[in-house]
C-alpha cells in the first residue's frame, strides 16, 4: 500500500535535504561573481597572498592605486590565492587552465613563467610591448627582460622586482674577530677564510649559513648552488646547443664549497638547515640574534627586519652588511648574482585582456611600480626607479640594484622545476657526506633520466 | 619469591605499565598545553612566565578564525549527517538480503577506502570546474561524503548484521513498512555505531586540509583546518603561543564529540565477522 | 543471517528493491569518487602535467610512467620506507600495543581504565596536523624529550635529523593506537568468561589463557583490524608532511609523499597518478594477505 509511496518519500526528502543544505551553505560561502553588476568591466587580479590579508603590500599597493585610476569604466578586483610560494604555482597553473578561474592579470615568478608559457597559459605580449614607450626606451633594465622571455623568444609578462642575492654579514661580529667591517672577498678562498677565522675565534657563532637542503627547496638551488655554480664560470643549461649541462668541472667545484664549508663544521649543524624552516632560522633567528656571522641569501631577508616584518630589527642599517659574492678565483666578472623576481602576466584564458593591458601599463609606470617596490622592500627593475632619491634612501637599495649588472636568470625551460629538485639532492647529499663526485655521478644521471639522453651535455 | 609475593606483582605490573604507557602518551600533549597560556612560548617546554589567555583571546576573538571555525563546523556535521543517513540506507540491503555480489562489493568498498585522497584530487578539481562546485562549500561536503561513504557503509553494515531480526519483523507485523523499521527499530539499535560512524567521518573531515586547498580559492570559505595549515607556512613555528592556542581550539570539536558519545563507543568497535560480508 | 529470515525478507522485496536504498550513496559515490578514480587510473598512462609543455596538449604515453617508476631509484626507496613505516607503526605500533594496552586495561579498575584510556584517546580524536605540532615539538632540538633526558644526563640528540623514520612511527603510533584499543577492548569483552575461568581451573598459565583461548577467539578481530589499521596508514600524509617533509634526504619519504611531490612540486600529474595506483596495489595485495592468512 502506502510501502512504495513511504520509500519515495524517504528517498525525496533525503534528496531534498541535500539540495536545501547545499543552497543554504552556498549562500553562506560568499558570492563569487566576477562580472560587476553595475556594467563597468571587472579586472581580477590575482597574486600571492601570504597570510597578511589586507595587510599585504601588494594588496594595499592595488588598492591604492586602483582607486586613482583614471578609466572609472574599469573595477579592478584583488583576487588572492593564499598559499605558501611552492603552493601558490600549483594553484596558479590549476586555476589558469580554465576561463572559469582565470584571473585577467596574475603575478608571475620569473622561475615558473616559462613553464607556464609553454602549456599555453599565458599571453605573448611582444605585439602590445611593441606600442609601450616605456618598455622601449630603455626605462626598464635591459637585463631584466631577460627574465620574463620564455623559451620561444617571447615576452609574457612585465616585471615589477627582482631580487639579488649575495654574503650578509653581521659587523659587529666581524669587528669581534678581527675582521674588516667593509668587507669585499676577492674568491671563495677569502669567503672560506672568514668563516674560519670566525669558527675560531668565536665558537659559538655559525660562521657561515648556506640553504643546503630539499626541504629549502628552491632556496638551495638558486641562494646556494647556483650562485657557485655560475660563479665557477659555469652554467646549468648550454644555450648553444640546448642541452643540460650534467658533468664538469664547475659542478665538483661548487659542490667542493658546499663539502668543505661542512667538512669544517663552518656551516650551521645539519639538524638546522636541513628541514623546511631553515630560511627563517637564519634570517629570522640566527642573523638579529647575533648568532651567525655570514648568510649567502637574497636580497629581499630585511623585509623581515621592518616594523611591518616577521621579525623587527631597526639595527640591522648598521648591523648588517651585504657583500658580492664573489667569483671562484676572483676571475672576471669578480663577482656573482643570479636574480630572480616577480612579473605581471595576462592569462590566455582572461576575459578582458585589452583592459587588463591597459592596467598593466597604468600599475607599472614608473611612479606606481616605485611605490610597489618601496612598501615590499624589494629591488626595481626599472632603471629610471633605481636612480630615484626616494627609492635609494632605503638601505641595502642601491648596493643590491648595483648587482644586477652582472646577473644571471635561471634557464627558461620547462624541465627546470625538476632539475631544480635534483639539485637540492645532489646538495643535500654532499652536505651530509657524499664525496662531490659521487653526487655529481648520481645527478649526472638524474637529469638524464629527466631530459633524455639528447638532452644532456658533458663538458 | 612465594606465590603471594608473585600475585601481588601480577596485580601491581598491569598498573605500572599502563601508567608508564599513559605517561608516554600525555607527554607530547604538554608542550602544547603550556605553550597556549604563554605569550612567550619556545620550542623548549618551559614554565610561562604568568599564565595568560591572551593568545586564546587573540585568536578567537579574530573574526577570520570564527568565521573559518564556523565553516569547518558546517563541513564536517554537514558531511557526517548525511554519510550516516545515506549509508544506513544502503547498509540495510547488504546486511538484510541476500545478493550475489554482496562480497566483492564489499571488498571493492574497502579498497576504495585505501585510496590516497591526493591521488584522486586532480580529477576531482577538473569535475569540480565542469559542475561549476569550485569555491562551494557544498561542493567541498559532497566529496567528503563521496569519499567517505565506503567506509561508512562497510561499519554500518557490520553492525547492522548484530541487530536481531525478531524486533524488525514485529514491527512489520504491526504494518510498519522497511522504512519506519529502520527508523524506528534498527537505527535506534545502532546507536553505538552511528555514533562510530558520525564522528569518524566528522573528525576525518575536520583534520583534512588537503581537499579544501584544492576545492576552494577564496580566503573566506577557507576552514579550520586549512588556516591551521597555513599558520604553520607563514609564520613558520615562530608564534608558538598563538599556533598552540589555534591547535587546542581546533582539537576541541573532536573531543567534545567524542566525550559525548564515549558510552556507545566501545560497544561499537566489534568488528567480529568483518570480513565475512 | 538464517535462511529463515531471508525468507521473511523476500517476502518484503522484490529483486530489484535494494536499489532503491543503495541508489543515493552509489550515485554520489560514482560522480565523486569512482569517476575521479577511473580519470587516475586513465591519467596514469597519459603525460598530464600542471605546467609546461606537456600540459599543453594531453598525449597518451603508454606505460612509460609505469617504466620510468621502475627506473627511478626514489620508487624503490619510497615503497621501502612506506613498508617501514607499515610496520613499525601500524602492525607493531598500533596492533600489538593496542591489544596490549587492551588486555592489560581488562577487569581493572575503572576510574584507572577511564584515566588511561581517555590518555590514549587523546591522540587520536586530536585532528592530524594538531599531532604534527605535538610531536613536531616534542622531538624537536629543545624539545620536550632533549628537556627530559639532558635532566637525566644524557646528552640531547637531533631526533628529527638522526632518526627521522622512528619520529614519524612514533608520532602515527600515538595517533592510531585509540583505535585498536577501542577494537580489541570490544572484542575481549565478548570473550565469554566462563571459559576463561574453566580453563584456568583446569590449570591453565595466564599465556596458555592468552595465546589458546582469548586470541583464537578473537582472531577474526585481528585480521580485520590489521586491514582497516594497513590501509589508514598507508595514505598517512599530512602528519609525515607536516613533520618531516619526508625528509631529512629521502629518510622519509613515503609513497603519499612520493607522489604529492611529483604531482604538485614537480608538477608531473600522469607520473604522480602511477605512483599513487603502485600505493594502491600494494593496499590490495596486504589486504588479500590478511584476508586469505585467515582462512
Amino acid at each position: 500500500m502506502s510501502f512504495m509511496k513511504k520509500r519515495s518519500w524517504a528517498i525525496a526528502s533525503v534528496l531534498l535535504c541535500t539540495a536545501l543544505g547545499g543552497a543554504l551553505l552556498a549562500g553562506c560561502s560568499g558570492s563569487d561573481d566576477k562580472s560587476g553588476s553595475s556594467g563597468k568591466t571587472t579586472i581580477t587580479v590575482t597574486y600571492r597572498d601570504d597570510g597578511a590579508g589586507e595587510k599585504g603590500s601588494l594588496y594595499r599597493w592595488l588598492t591604492e592605486i586602483a582607486a586613482d585610476y583614471p578609466n572609472k569604466e574599469v573595477e579592478i578586483k584583488p583576487a588572492p590565492i593564499q598559499a605558501s610560494e611552492g603552493d601558490y604555482f600549483a594553484k596558479i597553473a590549476l586555476a589558469l587552465k580554465s576561463k572559469d578561474t582565470a584571473p585577467d592579470i596574475v603575478t608571475e615568478d620569473t622561475f615558473i613563467l616559462n613553464s607556464d608559457a609553454s602549456a599555453g597559459y599565458l599571453e605573448p605580449l611582444d605585439e602590445r610591448l611593441k606600442e609601450w614607450e616605456d618598455w622601449t626606451n630603455g626605462s626598464f633594465i635591459e637585463a631584466m627582460k631577460k627574465g620574463v622571455t620564455a623559451s620561444d623568444g617571447k615576452v609574457y609578462g612585465v616585471p615589477y622586482n627582482t631580487d639579488s642575492r649575495g654574503l650578509w654579514y653581521n659587523k659587529q661580529i666581524f669587528k669581534q674577530v678581527g675582521l674588516p667591517e667593509e668587507w669585499t672577498p676577492k674568491n671563495w678562498e677569502e669567503v672560506l677564510d672568514a668563516a674560519r677565522t670566525v669558527k675560531e675565534k668565536a665558537p659559538d657563532i655559525v660562521p657561515i649559513w648556506m640553504n643546503m637542503g630539499k626541504a629549502t627547496g628552491e632556496a638551495t638551488s638558486m641562494q646556494t648552488y647556483e650562485m657557485l655554480l655560475y660563479g665557477a664560470g659555469e652554467r646549468l643549461y648550454d644555450d648553444a646547443s640546448g642541452k643540460w649541462i650534467i658533468q664538469s668541472q664547475g659542478i665538483l667545484d661548487a659542490l667542493g664549497f658546499v663539502e668543505t664549508v661542512n667538512k669544517e663544521k663552518l656551516g650551521p649543524p645539519l639538524s638546522k638547515v636541513l628541514n623546511g624552516q631553515a630560511g627563517n632560522t637564519a634570517s629570522r633567528e640566527y642573523l638579529p640574534q647575533g648568532k651567525l656571522a655570514i648568510s649567502l641569501d637574497g636580497s629581499w631577508i630585511t623585509g623581515n627586519f621592518l616594523d611591518s616584518g616577521a621579525s623587527p630589527w631597526p639595527e640591522y642599517k648598521d648591523v648588517l652588511g651585504f657583500a658580492p659574492m664573489p667569483t671562484s678565483q676572483g676571475q672576471a666578472p669578480g663577482s656573482i648574482t643570479l636574480a630572480g623576481g616577480w612579473a605581471l602576466s595576462i592569462p590566455s584564458n582572461a576575459k578582458h585582456k585589452d583592459e587588463a593591458w591597459e592596467f598593466i601599463k597604468y600599475a607599472l609606470n614608473k611612479e606606481n611600480s616605485q611605490r610597489l617596490v618601496t612598501a615590499s622592500g624589494n629591488i626595481t627593475v626599472r632603471a629610471d626607479v633605481a636612480k630615484d632619491p626616494g627609492y635609494t634612501k632605503m638601505p641595502f637599495n642601491e648596493i643590491a640594484t648595483e648587482y644586477l649588472q652582472n646577473a644571471e636568470f635561471r634557464p627558461a625551460q620547462d624541465k627546470y622545476p625538476e632539475v631544480s629538485t635534483q639539485i637540492q639532492t645532489m646538495v643535500e647529499s654532499v652536505a651530509t657526506g657524499t664525496s662531490p663526485a659521487d653526487a655529481a655521478h648520481k645527478y649526472a644521471q638524474d637529469v638524464t633520466r629527466i631530459v633524455g639522453e639528447n638532452g644532456v651535455i658533458q663538458k | 619469591m612465594n606465590a603471594k609475593q608473585r600475585k601481588i606483582i601480577y596485580r601491581i605490573m598491569p598498573y605500572a605499565i599502563l601508567t608508564l604507557i599513559g605517561i608516554c602518551f600525555v607527554l607530547p600533549l604538554l608542550w602544547v598545553m603550556v605553550a597556549s597560556v604563554d605569550t612567550n612560548a619556545m620550542q623548549t617546554l618551559k614554565l610561562p612566565r604568568a599564565v595568560t589567555a591572551d593568545n586564546y583571546i587573540e585568536v578567537i576573538t579574530s573574526r577570520e578564525n570564527q568565521r573559518a571555525f564556523l565553516i569547518g563546523l558546517i563541513m564536517s556535521l554537514g558531511q557526517a549527517v548525511l554519510v550516516v543517513i545515506l549509508a544506513l540506507l544502503a547498509a540495510y540491503p547488504l546486511s538484510r538480503y541476500q545478493m550475489k555480489y554482496k562480497k566483492s562489493f564489499m571488498l571493492t568498498i574497502l579498497f576504495m577506502t585505501s585510496l590516497p585522497i591526493t591521488a584522486v584530487m586532480v580529477p576531482v578539481y577538473q569535475l569540480f570546474l565542469s559542475l561549476k562546485l569550485y569555491d562551494q562549500i557544498f561542493g567541498v561536503i559532497l566529496f567528503y561524503v563521496a569519499s567517505s561513504m565506503p567506509y561508512g557503509i562497510w561499519m554500518l553494515k557490520n553492525f547492522m548484521d548484530s541487530v536481531p531480526l525478531d524486533l524488525e519483523e514485529a514491527a512489520w507485523v504491526d504494518g510498519a513498512s522497511v522504512f519506519t523499521g529502520i527508523r524506528k527499530v534498527v537505527a535506534p539499535l545502532m546507536v553505538p555505531g552511528i555514533c562510530t560512524v558520525a564522528i569518524f567521518t566528522f573528525s576525518g573531515s575536520w583534520g583534512n586540509f588537503f581537499v579544501p586547498y584544492i576545492l576552494l580559492q577564496n580566503p573566506e570559505n577557507f576552514p579550520a583546518s586549512l588556516k591551521l595549515y597555513q599558520f604553520f607556512g607563514q609564520y613558520g613555528m615562530i608564534e608558538y603561543g598563538n599556533l598552540a592556542a589555534f591547535s587546542i581550539m581546533y582539537a576541541i570539536p573532536s573531543i567534545v564529540l567524542y566525550i559525548l558519545s564515549q558510552r556507545f563507543m566501545s560497544k561499537g568497535f566489534g568488528l567480529q565477522g568483518g570480513t565475512k560480508g | 543471517m538464517s535462511s529463515m529470515a531471508a525468507e521473511g525478507y523476500s517476502r518484503k522485496r522484490n529483486s530489484y528493491s535494494w536499489l532503491y536504498f543503495m541508489l543515493p550513496s552509489i550515485a554520489i559515490m560514482l560522480v565523486f569518487f569512482i569517476y575521479p578514480v577511473f580519470l587516475t587510473f586513465f591519467y596514469s598512462f597519459t603525460n598530464l602535467a600542471l605546467t609546461g609543455e606537456s600540459a599543453r596538449e594531453l598525449k597518451f604515453v603508454g606505460f612509460d610512467n609505469y617504466l620510468h617508476m621502475f627506473k627511478d631509484p626514489t620508487v624503490k626507496i619510497s615503497i621501502w620506507n612506506t613498508l617501514i613505516f607499515l610496520f613499525g607503526s601500524a602492525v607493531i605500533g598500533q596492533q600489538v600495543l593496542g591489544f596490549f594496552i587492551a588486555l592489560l586495561m581488562k577487569h581493572k579498575n575503572k576510574t584507572f581504565r577511564r584515566v588511561i584510556g581517555t590518555i590514549v584517546l587523546a591522540g587520536w580524536v586530536t585532528p592530524e596536523i594538531v599531532c604534527a605540532l605535538c610531536l613536531y615539538s616534542f622531538f624537536g632540538d629543545e624539545g620536550t624529550l632533549n628537556s627530559i633526558i639532558t635532566s637525566l644526563g644524557i646528552p640531547a640528540v637531533t631526533w628529527l635529523y638522526t632518526v627521522p623514520m622512528l619520529t614519524i612511527i612514533l608520532a602515527n603510533i600515538w595517533h592510531g593506537t585509540a583505535f585498536s584499543m577501542l577494537v580489541f577492548q570490544a572484542a575481549l569483552d565478548d570473550v565469554p568468561s566462563e571459559v576463561e575461568e574453566a580453563a584456568v581451573v583446569d590449570g591453565a598459565s595466564r599465556w596458555q589463557v592468552l595465546t589458546r583461548i582469548i586470541i583464537p577467539y578473537i582472531k577474526e578481530t585481528f585480521t580485520t583490524n590489521m586491514m582497516l589499521v594497513t590501509l589508514q596508514t598507508l595514505g598517512v600524509f599530512g602528519l609525515i608532511y607536516a613533520m618531516t617533509g619526508g625528509g631529512p634526504g629521502t629518510s622519509t619519504t613515503t609513497l603519499p609523499i612520493f607522489m604529492y611531490n611529483q604531482a604538485f612540486v614537480n608538477y608531473q600529474l600522469g607520473y604522480g597518478t602511477a605512483i599513487s595506483l603502485l600505493l594502491l596495489l600494494i593496499g590490495i595485495v596486504l589486504s588479500l594477505f590478511y584476508t586469505r592468512s585467515l582462512k
